[in-house]
């Protein structure tokens, strides 16, 4: 996976190229020297807590926020100065549905199309088009307020695809919706990958970074952890399985051998190791406790490496 | 670089036309209230004041005089509230302006298709009204056909005015003080009558702002004379609104963009 990407990133134009890229508000840094870079074709996540500095590093890719320093290139462009012509090839899809609540569905698609000056009839057919990757057929003429909070979620992705972009950047596109919308939206980003569309996203659900996702960048407080595949980043910083042990005092046991990691988070040990084996004499001594033997997954990577003084 | 200069007439255009789309689905409850309240107010005044004043005022009938005032603040007063509660709902309860963001069109392009579009309903209103003064026999003269090119000046510069105010405020209710200053200068803007009435410091006051010149210019295409005075306060309100607009254009970027 990783080799793929590599490779993918030394033969195609990058998508997005960050080179130190800074942003200060006051005495805050935002984002603080950030580099990374996104292929042509990569779905590519941005993870990290609250205020980690995602929503800004995106805002100032789809040119909404200045940059304080550094080199930002998208689509090729140089973002200071190119601002208009990225923004024609970038479809965004921001994390507060803004859809307009004076038109109904379709105008709302055509009227975006206006914006891109997309001529009428292929407007028209773009919409239509969209319209029914969304499943909002039946919907068409209706006004925006009657909609549910998935329909509209669908019909941002669709609104955000009017202009044919070479990136879709989307902020936390599924927060606060229901499991089944969820997979929902997840299957339309999947298709859109197999389409070959670049995707950038930010979430903090870890399961949508995993599914989605062929690279990711973990971020905190403005700077950038680790990056690399899902898969990669689990294995390397919380092996494969993880034994959960919480509630009586036996839950301060220590590791069984130097290769697990052991981690106190939110009143739970945690055990990192690479196989079952190496947790068995810790199972065993555990009878009786409350305890969980589970895969790792991205979540792990996150708890263990973001700052987490400030949860408590 | 001025502001002005990264304007796209054609994005400026595409804004407008949105406001104009909705305004068009909205038009019942849009015209109701431009068809209403003038010809009620030209009445009151008309006939009303109007016959309790039975000299003419600076030479003209009252409802001649008085009429360029309704007319300039019925036309102004819109352009107002479009650019400050108009615009504030869309800059922030429906984060239109934060979507047509994430399109090609700029901040300042997306400010001046706004401040177009408060000249736009501004006109839409002062057309209604200067109907019934017309009705009324208020314009004496057939340069009253060129006051809409004025009042559109004027609504251009309150627009651009009010969108300073709506970039830097964060709260709906501040507009009450904005509102408050816009309709106590109704009182000396010589709307209803002579500036030469009010003390010398409140004239001077009042001819700062630009609306004075604006009702004066209207008047004298009314009444049809047309001299210096009239050249040099459409240049005044010229001068005065480009300078407005692109304080405009650059304090709404540093509101969009950050």
């Amino acid at each position: 996976m990783i080799e793929s990407s590599a490779d993918r990133l030394a033969t195609t134009p990058l998508a997005i190229d960050a080179d130190g890229v800074v942003r200060r508000y006051g005495e805050l840094t935002a984002v603080d020297r950030i580099s990374f870079q996104v292929a042509q074709g990569e779905a590519f996540g941005l993870l990290g807590p609250n205020g980690a500095g995602k929503s800004t590093l995106m805002r100032m890719i789809y040119c909404r926020s200045p940059l304080t320093a550094g080199r930002l290139r998208v689509v090729g462009l140089d973002v200071t100065t190119d601002a208009r012509a990225i923004k024609a090839r970038v479809g965004v899809v921001p994390q507060e549905n803004n859809l307009d609540p004076d038109l109904n569905l379709r105008e709302n698609l055509l009227v975006y199309a206006r914006y891109f000056r997309i001529p009428r009839a292929v407007a028209e057919e773009r919409a239509d088009r969209l319209i029914a990757f969304a499943e909002l057929e039946e919907k068409r003429t209706a006004r925006i307020e009657t909609l549910s909070g998935g329909m509209k979620r669908r019909l941002m992705i669709a609104r955000g695809l009017i202009n044919d972009p070479a990136i879709l950047i989307l902020d936390e596109p599924t927060t606060g919706l229901d499991p089944h919308v969820r997979q929902a939206i997840w299957d339309k980003l999947r298709r859109l990958r197999e389409q070959g569309l670049t995707i950038l996203l930010s979430t903090h659900y870890m399961d949508e970074a995993e599914k989605l996702c062929d690279r990711l960048i973990l971020m905190d407080r403005g700077t950038i952890l680790v990056s690399g595949a899902p898969r990669v980043l689990i294995e390397r910083h919380a092996g494969r399985v993880v034994l959960e042990v919480r509630g009586t005092p036996l839950h301060a046991l220590p590791a069984p051998d130097p290769t697990v990691i052991v981690e106190d988070l939110a009143n739970t040990r945690h055990y990192y190791a690479e196989s079952t084996e190496h947790l068995a004499p810790l199972i065993r001594a555990c009878e009786g406790c409350e305890t969980y033997l589970r895969p790792a997954n991205l979540e792990d990577v996150f708890m263990r490496l973001t700052d987490r003084t400030r949860l408590t | 670089m001025p502001a002005l200069s990264r304007i796209d007439p054609g994005d400026a255009a595409r804004v407008w036309w949105r406001n104009y789309d909705v305004y068009v689905r909205l038009w019942r409850t849009e015209l109701i209230a431009p068809l209403f309240e003038p010809f009620f107010t030209v009445i009151g005044f008309g006939w009303g004041v109007g016959s309790l004043i039975a000299g003419k005022v600076m030479g003209v009938p009252y409802l001649t005089y008085v009429g360029a005032g309704l007319l300039a603040f019925a036309a102004l007063i819109r352009a107002l509230i479009e650019c400050t509660y108009g615009s504030y709902f869309r800059m922030v309860y429906q984060s239109t302006f934060d979507a047509i963001l994430c399109t090609p069109i700029e901040a300042e392009s997306l400010a001046l298709g706004e401040i177009v579009w408060g000249m736009t309903k501004a006109l839409i209103d002062g057309f209604f009204v200067l109907l019934v003064l017309w009705g009324f026999g208020a314009v004496l003269s057939p340069w009253g056909l060129l006051i809409p090119l004025v009042l559109g000046l004027a609504a251009l510069w309150v627009a651009a005015a009010s969108l300073i105010v709506t970039s830097r405020i964060h709260d709906i209710n501040s507009y009450n003080f904005y509102l408050a200053v816009a309709f106590s200068y109704l009182w000396v803007s010589g709307a209803y009558f002579p500036l030469a009435n009010l003390a010398g410091w409140v004239q001077v006051l009042a001819w700062l702002i630009p609306v004075t010149s604006a009702i004066d210019a209207a008047r004298a295409l009314m009444i049809g004379e047309l001299g210096w005075r009239f050249l040099a306060q459409i240049l005044f309100l010229l001068g005065v609104t480009v300078v407005t607009i692109e304080i405009a254009l650059r304090s709404f970027r540093r509101r969009m963009i950050v």
